[in-house]
């Protein structure tokens, strides 16, 4: 039986091909994946190692002034020092950065990095800054820096120590010089002696120092780990490589999340792999019914036909699987040496690692995979009765029509799930029980839904593929040949159309979701800012001729469309503040003119966000005088009032500008004008700058990305769903052989041959595109209505020009499936298809 | 039986051959053969004697290794695989041994293929002829697995009849059917010729069939071995047998009713 099995796969070898290429694409995302997650694990701890400079031990545990000196006091151990990070606010002129620190030891062999401009600090009060951070201030070496921190102070009234702000004065005498990328996760550190870092990051009186003390040794290493073990009971003594490890297993949680993820999208890569392979060897079965007769007539056994089957689909897996492997690690390896040759600041390896997981996986799932998909097709082969042996050839086999429990159980299921999917959106707009928990069961609701679909799409993608196919009817018979020949098989068509469905279902949903998401987070961001950017000294007064001249440095600002000074005064209403601000010009100023409609003298227009104090009893100044202003609800975004200047004068004349309010020209990057703004304001003021425009960007900007990456994740399974049509396609042709000989002769000429499979192709994938394209539309708004529904700025969005774009890609690609088909489909001579069996 | 001059079909120096070098095989060694318009001719031969081979290059089915044949003034040998696709549409009808009806389509949309392909209209009173003549009228809207065997076969001559061609070609017509519904096929072929003026060149292995015919054209190994006018059963097999005793000890099985 083998040998037969063999040999029939040598002979149906290029029908197999299509199903191969499948599997292979789905086993190199697996391999990629896994060798991708090893290069992290990799990366991250040979940056942990580089973090440890050349100590030959690391102990582990908590650090202070005690076990200091008794580890200094230890036989064998050379130096002992704490590695001591921490971070501060720096700030020169009007500009400021967050940077962490290391402390230079005094032993340069556990400094993990140099100095590249000037020397190592030294003294107090010297720091070494990080290039990158030396850029954003605009500093040079000689320079000087503002340290802000806060610094623990001994309460004389109880046991907790009280926190005040400090600042410190610093010189910049070096830049940081990390070749290596050691410190690569936080941008670059900056270098300062330990004690100040000490006083910088400092703990509270009873806690450690550090967590980690780095120690060389002299004479024998071994002994020197137990001495020192000994000496430090608290704490767990290792060499560097075993700390590097140990720490590293605590980051790589994060690691192996991001893993996971992302084998999640190559399971759904597999699954539409699954779908193409039992569509293949469906096919085959077929295909092959009468030697299965003949087999089952000449004495095999129902188990002998199944085994077979399932034997073939094996030896397929595995073999895929192999190539599937030595591809996804020649594209990991090929990415690895892009990455090194670029200027990525990472301590990447030179080669993938190829672990006994990343290789035994994905072939175990790739042949797993297989075997499972062809149990269905293995089956009905051994439904094929000895008898159809004997029958004359062409017998046309009419497709069974699938029953009545498919059709109760998939509406079960997509119904029911489409309706707690529903339920789960409305809960969440409701606010009860937390967010996550509505995601969770939209999620759950949501998938089930979706099964019981593609359950059910053997039922009505058919009907539909009919229903499109006649409507294509008219524009020839070229068309109509091709739509009768697509429903002739609807099982068949089902599933190819289904394998795409699952693809672009998915990406639709990204899509709108990642659309609904945007418009969301903007109309949220509205809310909070009444215009694009605002200036303010948050309290503090601010010199008239400062203000003055802030306001002509940021009308330079290129991108900047208007700039008013803002006047502010906080009003009381009963027991709440009312916060009311006041400039020139309003409606230049605001995006929505609407918001400002109600602005008139006596008038006062308060922001969304206060809508509730339109019915308050009074307004009073702060000092108790009553206000008398009418007041009117606006959708004005931010947390202050808006009143004219007249209105203003009349309640707090003589107030001078604390700010200002900027209106940016709309085809500005917010993000960058907004940081020419901070740079432009002149340093000795106290302004500050806040934007809403800035953050929706950056917001937009993470969305995308995140977009993109996804798509990216999911165009594998449609490239596999692609790879299923011209599957399908090419075993149709070798079914119709007879046909396509048929019509030859009766005057079908090439390219109508041609045309007719391409609209065949066109047909299969539009219709599972659009499909796909109304599912993800659905399943999107659902998602995003659960997630966003609370916090009210819900807007159901259409990506209209993403969709446009996947509706393309899969016409296109169903056109392009048909060519090789096609190709042999023409070369056949009508002559040869014609004789008889 | 009305006759002119110029053949429907002919054949010149007409050379096929499979293979080269020791594996050579001359299905059809230079045949010389005229068939007249309106007239029912039969091919027949041995198995193995090159009939079909014969009957592909005539339609233009298939491309001869040298010679060449005319379909009325045109030569088909020349024209390239498009014009010769068109030919077939629109001057020539098939009728095979295995029906080659499309299954998804009914039995008029089967019959209508050929127009539909062209893109041309049905003339709809010569279609009723057609549905009349052939006992199709109350079949029309049935898919071919719900047709028998002669039932499916009558659908295929109204296929091949439908755009009016200048020669019909059959292929064992018969080989799949019952007596019966044979008879039916091959009457229907004749009444065509007889009736409704077509040309129809049949080929067969079977001597009752071949009496249908106005003449049998006898064919052996790759070479026209004989002619016979007005055929009877008697006088085919009796010109089959002819060819038996030139073919030699390993000659062929004479294939008979």
């Amino acid at each position: 039986m083998l040998r037969l099995t063999l040999a029939q796969m040598r002979r149906s070898l290029g029908r197999l091909v299509a199903a191969g290429i499948a599997i292979a694409i789905g086993t190199a995302f697996v391999t990629a994946t896994l060798l991708a997650g090893n290069v992290l694990t990799r990366t991250g701890y040979d940056a942990v190692t580089l973090q440890f400079g050349q100590a030959d031990l690391v102990a582990l545990g908590g650090v202070d002034d005690t076990t200091l000196a008794q580890a200094r006091a230890v036989d064998g151990v050379d130096t002992a020092e704490p590695l001591l990070t921490g971070g501060i606010y720096l700030t020169a002129g009007n500009r400021s950065s967050y940077e962490v620190v290391v402390g230079a030891s005094a032993d340069e062999r556990l400094r993990s990095v140099g100095v590249s401009h000037g020397r190592v600090p030294a003294a107090s009060n010297e720091i070494a800054l990080a290039p990158a951070t030396a850029e954003r201030l605009d500093v040079a070496v000689g320079d000087t820096v503002s340290a802000s921190y806060s610094a623990s102070v001994a309460d004389p009234d109880g046991p907790d120590p009280q926190w005040e702000e400090k600042k410190d004065e610093l010189r910049v005498v070096g830049l940081v010089d990390d070749p290596d990328g050691a410190w690569r996760q936080y941008g670059g550190v900056g270098l300062a002696p330990p004690e100040d870092v000490l006083r910088w990051n400092d703990p509270g009186p009873a806690d450690p120092i550090a967590s980690t003390l780095l120690v060389t040794t002299t004479g024998d290493p071994a002994q020197a780990q137990q001495a020192l073990a000994k000496a430090l009971p608290g704490a767990d003594v290792l060499t560097k490589d075993e700390a590097a490890a140990r720490t590293i297993s605590e980051f790589s949680q994060a690691g192996n999340v991001l893993v996971t993820v992302v084998l999640g999208f190559a399971a759904v890569a597999l699954l539409v792999a699954a779908l193409v392979i039992a569509n293949t060897f469906q096919v085959l079965v077929a295909q092959r019914t009468r030697t299965l007769a003949l087999l089952r007539c000449v004495g095999a056994l129902r188990g002998q036909v199944r085994r077979s089957v399932v034997v073939e689909a094996a030896i397929l897996g595995l073999g895929s699987s192999l190539v599937g492997l030595l591809t996804g690690s020649a594209l990991a390896q090929v990415a690895l040496a892009v990455l090194n040759r670029s200027d990525i600041q990472a301590p990447l390896p030179s080669t993938v690692t190829l672990t006994w997981a990343a290789v035994l996986v994905p072939l175990v799932v790739g042949t797993l995979v297989t075997v499972l998909a062809s149990l269905v097709p293995a089956r009905a082969a051994t439904r094929v009765s000895p008898v159809e042996a004997l029958r004359p050839a062409d017998v046309q086999e009419v497709s069974t029509r699938a029953g009545r429990l498919r059709l109760a159980f998939s509406l079960l299921l997509a119904v029911g799930g489409g309706l707690a999917l529903v339920g789960a959106a409305l809960g969440a707009a409701t606010g009860a029980v937390g967010p996550m928990f509505w995601l969770a069961v939209g999620l759950l609701a949501g998938t089930t839904s979706f099964v019981g679909v593609l359950i059910g799409a053997v039922l009505w993608v058919p009907a539909v593929v009919r229903v499109a196919g006649r409507s294509l009817e008219r524009l020839g018979s070229t068309a109509r040949l091709a739509a009768a020949n697509t429903v002739r098989n609807p099982r068949r068509t089902a599933a190819t159309s289904t394998a795409l469905l699952i693809g672009v279902t998915l990406v639709a949903m990204m899509s709108t979701g990642a659309a609904t998401a945007r418009t969301s987070l903007s109309r949220e961001l509205a809310d909070r800012f009444a215009v694009d950017v605002e200036v303010s000294s948050y309290g503090e007064p601010v010199d008239a001729a400062a203000l003055d001249a802030s306001l002509a440095a940021v009308a330079d600002v290129d991108g900047v469309r208007e700039v008013q000074p803002l006047r502010t005064v906080t009003l009381m209403a009963g027991e709440r503040q009312l916060d009311v601000v006041s400039v020139p010009d309003a409606r230049a100023l605001v995006r929505d003119a609407r918001t400002v409609e109600g602005l008139a003298d006596g008038t006062i227009v308060l922001p969304a966000s206060a809508s509730s104090l339109a019915d308050a009893d009074g307004l009073t100044t702060a000092g108790g005088e009553p206000v008398r202003v009418t007041l009117v609800e606006s959708n004005l975004g931010g947390s202050a009032a808006l009143a004219d200047s007249g209105t203003f004068d009349a309640i707090a004349a003589g107030t001078t500008p604390t700010g200002l309010w900027v209106r940016l020209d709309d085809d500005a990057d917010a993000a960058a004008v907004t940081r020419d703004i901070q740079d432009h304001l002149p340093s000795e003021t106290p302004l500050g700058v806040q934007s809403g425009a800035a953050e929706r960007q950056g917001y937009e900007q993470v969305i995308d990305v995140m977009l993109a990456v996804v798509v990216g994740l999911l165009a594998v399974a449609v490239v596999i769903a692609l790879v299923g049509v011209t599957n399908t396609l090419s075993l149709s042709v070798i079914e119709r052989r007879r046909e396509s000989a048929t019509l030859r002769a009766i005057g079908l000429t090439r390219g109508q041959l041609r045309a007719s499979l391409a609209v065949e192709g066109a047909l299969i994938t539009g219709v599972g595109a659009v499909l796909g394209v109304l599912l993800g539309l659905g399943y999107g708004w659902a998602g995003a209505a659960t997630v966003f529904g609370n916090a009210g700025h819900l807007h159901l969005n259409v990506p209209w020009r993403d969709l446009a774009i996947v509706l393309g890609v899969a016409l296109f690609a169903g056109l392009a499936a048909s060519v090789l088909p096609a190709r042999s489909a023409t070369r056949t001579p009508p002559v040869a298809a014609l004789a008889v069996d | 039986m009305q006759t002119t001059d110029r053949p429907a079909v002919s054949a010149r120096a007409l050379t096929k051959v499979y293979g080269h070098g020791a594996a050579e095989v001359r299905a059809l060694d230079g045949v010389d053969v005229d068939f007249a318009a309106g007239a029912f001719t039969a091919i027949m031969g041995p198995s193995g004697s090159g009939k079909s081979t014969l009957l592909h290059l005539l339609a233009g089915l298939d491309q001869a290794t040298s010679g060449s044949v005319h379909l009325g003034e045109t030569n088909l040998t020349t024209l390239d695989d498009d014009a010769m696709t068109r030919l077939r549409r629109d001057r020539l009808g098939f009728v095979f041994q295995s029906f080659n009806l499309l299954p998804m389509f009914t039995a008029e949309q089967n019959v209508l293929l050929p127009l539909d392909l062209a893109g041309a209209k049905a003339d709809r009173a010569w279609f009723d002829t057609l549905v009349q003549t052939l006992g199709l009228g109350e079949r029309l809207t049935h898919r071919p697995s719900e047709l028998s065997g002669g039932q499916q076969q009558r659908v295929a001559i109204a296929r091949a009849l439908i755009a009016k061609p200048e020669v019909v070609f059959a292929d064992e017509p018969t080989g799949n059917l019952d007596s019966r519904s044979g008879a039916e096929v091959l009457s229907f072929l004749r009444r065509s010729v007889r009736e409704l003026g077509r040309t129809v060149v049949m080929v067969t292995h079977d001597p009752t069939a071949a009496a249908y015919a106005d003449r049998v054209v006898l064919i052996a190994d790759g070479r026209i071995a004989g002619d016979i006018q007005d055929p009877t059963p008697e006088s085919v097999l009796a010109g089959l047998e002819a060819l038996r005793t030139l073919e030699g000890p390993a000659g062929s099985a004479l294939v008979g009713a």
